[in-house]
This record gives C-alpha cells, structure tokens and sequence, in this order.
C-alpha cells in the first residue's frame, strides 16, 4: 500500500502536477532554510523551525498538519510577517517577506471580529483601514456576506451569531481586499465535528469561486487531505517538515470523498508518519 | 421572563420580613429609640424631613460635591490612566507617586484638605474627586493592557496603524474594565463627601447625620442614611444604564459585577 503512494520529500522544483496549482509557473512563496529561535524567559535558545523549505505555487492548497509544538502557527505567523525569521528566505514574488502584506488575507482560530461592531463593519474592516469608504466597498462587503449564507446578518453584532457564522465572517473579512494569499490558522479547530464539515465545503466552494493560494494549518489529518492539493506534515522539536504528500484525489471532492479508499490510504499514510515520531520519541 | 419576576417576588418578601421582624423587636423589647428606633419612626421622620424643607439645602450640597467630584476624579482618573498606558516614560515617572498617594487613607488626609480649601463644598469636591479617581486609573490601566492578543495580531496582518489599533481596538477593548472602575466610583464618590462633611462642614447629609446624632435624634439619622443609599444607588444604577447602553457586547451575565 505504500509503495503506491506518490510520497516525496521536498527537495527540488520539478513537482507531481496537482490539481489548483499552475505548474508553468515558478514559485509565489519560497521557503529555503527557514529558521526561526525563541528565547525563553529563562534566556534559552529554543528552535520553533529549522531548515524549513518549501515551495508554493500560484493558487495551491497547502494543508499543514503537525502535532502541537511543530512551529506550523510559527510558520503562517513568518508568512503573515507578523513575526520575523531569524534566518532563510521567505519570499513572496521574489521579495523577503518582512511586514504584514496588503495581498495577505488572514483567518485566525479564533473569529476575532470585534464584539462593538455590525457584522458589516467587521467585514469592512481591512477596507476601512485604507480610509477606503466605497459604495463599491460596501456592495463587495455585502456580496461576500451573501456568499457565506450570512445576507440577513449584515447588520447583526457578533455574539448574535454562533461558533461557525463568526468564522464565516472572518473568512469574508480576509477575503475583502481580495488578497492573493489567504493564511488560515486553524480556522475550524474550535468549532464542532458537524460544523466543522460544512465549514470545511464552504470553504472549497469559496476556493473554486476566488482562486488564491491557500495556505491551512489544523491538526486533524482529514481535513488536511480533504482540502489540500499537498499536505505539510510537520514534526515538532525542532519544528520542522517531515514529508510533503500530494493529495492525488480528484476535484470537486465532497463529504463522500472520505470514504474513498484512496483518501484512507493518504490519511493512514500521515498517520504512519505521526506514528513513527512519536515512536521515536519514546526511544529517545 | 418569569425567574427574575419570582426573583424580585422574593428579594421584596425578604425585605418586608426583616423590617417587620425589626418593628416587631423593638415593640416587644420595648428598645430604647435612642438605640434603635423602629422603621416606623424612621418613615415618619424621613417625610418631615421633606416636608419641613430642612433637609433640602444638604441634600443639594451633598448631591452637588457627590456629582462634581466624581466627574473630576473620574476624569482625571481617565486622563492620568491613559497616559501611564499609551505613554511608557510617564508610567516609569508618574505612576510610583500615584501609588504612594493611593495608599495613604483618604480620611487621614481629609483635615487637610479642609484647611487648604475651606468649609466650603470646594474641600469635599477634592476629597470625593481623590476618592474616585483610583478605582477609575486602575480599571483605565487595566483596561489598557486586556486587548485580546489575537486581535492584536488580527489588526496587525490587516495592516493597521498605531492610531487605527488604538481607536478601534484598545479603546473599546479598555470600556469594558473602565465601565467597573466608573461603577465602583459611583459608589465611592457618596462616601467621599460625607467623609469629607463629617470632618468639617456647615451643610450637607453628611454635616446633617453629626448634627441630629449630637441631638439623639436617631431616628432623623436613619432617615439621612435612607437618602444616602438612596444617592449611592441612583448613582450606581446610572452607571450600570450607561455600561449597558455603551458596552451592550458584553452579555448580562458576563457583565463585571460590582457592589
């Protein structure tokens, strides 16, 4: 069963075509020997990464999955510029990244819209931060929420809607200036098992809608597999990636791509991957 | 809506037991009015209060240094908290002295407030505005440093400026925790100037409460304290109407609750 896994190590340019990515083009994120160390309270050294490299093409779905402690929030978080690497390329479009990027839309596990503000509003946000007041913003902003299903809650307040509305308009709110580039931070992890699933749909509905590259960490390894063209498995102390897998299913996938055996096959794979950390680990 | 009905049912059961039990003691123990006067008296002596005018000119008094007082104290408190948050030199320089003043007792201080500005309401002014203003910094500072760390994040990917995460994030993150610092004042300011008349005054509830005391008057004493609460939880009662209206995010029973 192994044997017919197409698994690789990322190590080179020359990739297995998938499917969202366009394979002509070089690279839009490139990650080369990423490092990147904390310094305790207690003045140790601690390496959340090292030697990360990655490559990410135009309009791909990177999944992230990894135990906790494996530097994958560490990693979106660099991506994001919100935190800086201590060492290594982390390019967007052959430019280091260094701050937070106006083609960068971000979701965060938590909804994080602010609690004072319409639904509306929070969308608008990002807009309203560039002084932007549009009619045109505004019918943008509504069109999103009709998208999500969330057309009636436009001028509702966050704690009137539940878990998974919330992280809806948080996906609309990154989707608002149209970035490029959407980082998702475990964006369901909070929500329940059934929500969860149709969260999960909505937003492969948005990716064939809008194309960006995507990148999603969570830890569950379903989800990974649904959603990405290939799959990060990170392994923590130090954070670093163990495997890239490319998910060879076919698109559209649905709920009932789960219970294709090819799915169970890439899904045990990971497993096996896990399985094999944490066996060392028992050995060290 | 029928539990806080019940509720209210019962907190008024309670309260006219206790008072009927009150009335009943002192009938039935025959209790001195001297020591404690029955809630009948008291009622009684409360409407002459009214009606004879003589309590008119300290309830003005009082009401205008509780008011006063407490709008500066409070102001000052929000001004002085803001800079110690957003500003790091004035909270390195300033903020040590703030805490030293805090914990002197304000009733140690009051006499010399009384000679630095009189007999007049301007002493108890300053007294019930020093009283207000620490509950106000702390909850102004506190306020300050409860920003949720995602949000910060959040504002931050989203490219926003220093000002932009101020007015739109850490302002009205901070209302919440300035809202229990206003609601505590509230009730703090009340004190402050009967503090303050109890140490030197020719009017006001406070002066009141002295004079009827020192003509055993008991009952009459009982019947200021009445207005006082009364005050103390008019005050309280506003603060919490501007805290639903201004924080309405934040669900009742999540809201900080305060005596």
């Amino acid at each position: 069963m192994m044997a017919s896994l197409k698994v690789k190590r990322e190590d080179s340019a020359h990739l297995a075509p998938v499917s969202g990515a366009d394979i002509a083009k070089p690279a839009m994120i490139r990650i080369a020997g990423l490092e990147k160390r904390f310094k305790t309270r207690s003045g140790e050294t601690v390496n959340a990464l090292t030697s990360v490299d990655l490559d990410i093409r135009e309009n791909e779905f990177i999944s992230v999955v990894g135990p906790s402690g494996c530097g994958k929030t560490t990693l979106l978080r660099i991506l994001a510029g919100l935190e800086n690497a201590s060492s290594g390329i982390v390019q967007c479009d052959g430019a280091q990244i260094s701050g937070p990027r106006p083609d960068v839309g971000m979701v965060f596990q938590q909804a994080t819209l602010l609690p004072w503000n319409t639904v509306l509003t929070n969308v608008l946000l990002p807009a309203h931060l560039k002084n932007d007041k549009s009619g045109l913003t505004v019918k943008r902003a509504e069109g999103l929420l009709a998208f999500m299903g969330l057309k009636d809650f436009a001028q509702k307040y966050p704690f009137e809607l539940s878990g998974g509305m919330q992280q809806r308009v948080s996906i609309c709110r990154a989707l608002m200036r149209e970035p490029r580039i959407l980082l998702m931070d475990e964006p369901f992890g909070a929500l329940d098992a059934m929500t969860r699933e149709s969260m999960n749909m909505e937003l492969m509905r948005v990716w064939s809608e809008e194309r960006k590259t995507v990148i999603f960490i969570t830890h569950s390894i379903p989800e990974a597999v649904l959603l990405g063209d290939r799959v990060v498995v990170m392994s923590p102390r130090p954070g670093r990636i163990s495997e890239v897998i490319d998910v060879d299913v076919g698109r559209p996938r649905t709920l009932q791509t789960m219970a294709t055996p090819r799915f169970g096959e890439i899904c045990d794979h990971i497993r096996t991957i896990f399985g094999a950390q944490s066996l060392t680990a028992t050995a060290l | 809506m029928k539990q806080p009905k019940a509720h209210l049912l019962q907190s008024i059961a309670v309260a006219v037991i206790l008072i009927a039990v009150w009335e009943g003691a002192c009938r039935v123990f025959d209790i001195s009015p001297i020591v404690l006067p029955t809630p009948s008296s008291v009622l009684v002596r409360l409407y002459a209060l009214f009606t004879t005018g003589m309590i008119w000119p300290h309830l003005w008094a009082t009401l205008i240094e509780v008011l006063s007082g407490f709008v500066l104290g409070c102001v000052a408190g929000l001004v002085f908290g803001a800079m110690i948050s957003l500003i790091p030199v004035f909270e390195r320089l300033v903020y040590p002295y703030l805490v030293a003043l805090q914990t002197l007792p304000k009733v140690a201080i009051a006499p010399l407030f009384i000679i630095w500005f009189g007999y007049g309401l301007t002493s108890k002014i300053v007294i019930t505005a020093l009283v207000c203003f620490f509950p106000v910094l702390v909850s102004v500072i506190a306020g300050f440093h409860s920003t949720d760390k995602d949000q910060l994040d959040m504002m931050k990917a989203f490219g926003a400026t220093k000002w932009q995460t101020l007015t739109r994030l850490r302002i009205p993150s901070a209302l919440v925790l300035i809202f229990a610092g206003l609601e505590i004042a509230a009730v703090l300011a009340v004190i402050g100037a009967i503090v303050g008349e109890f140490v030197g005054a020719q009017v006001g509830l406070g002066y009141l409460v002295v004079t009827l005391n020192f003509g055993m008057d008991v009952p009459g004493v009982f019947a200021v304290l009445i207005v006082l609460s009364a005050i103390g939880l008019a005050m309280h009662g506003l603060m919490r109407y501007a805290a639903r209206r201004y924080i309405f995010w934040i669900r009742r029973s999540e809201a900080p609750v305060m005596t």
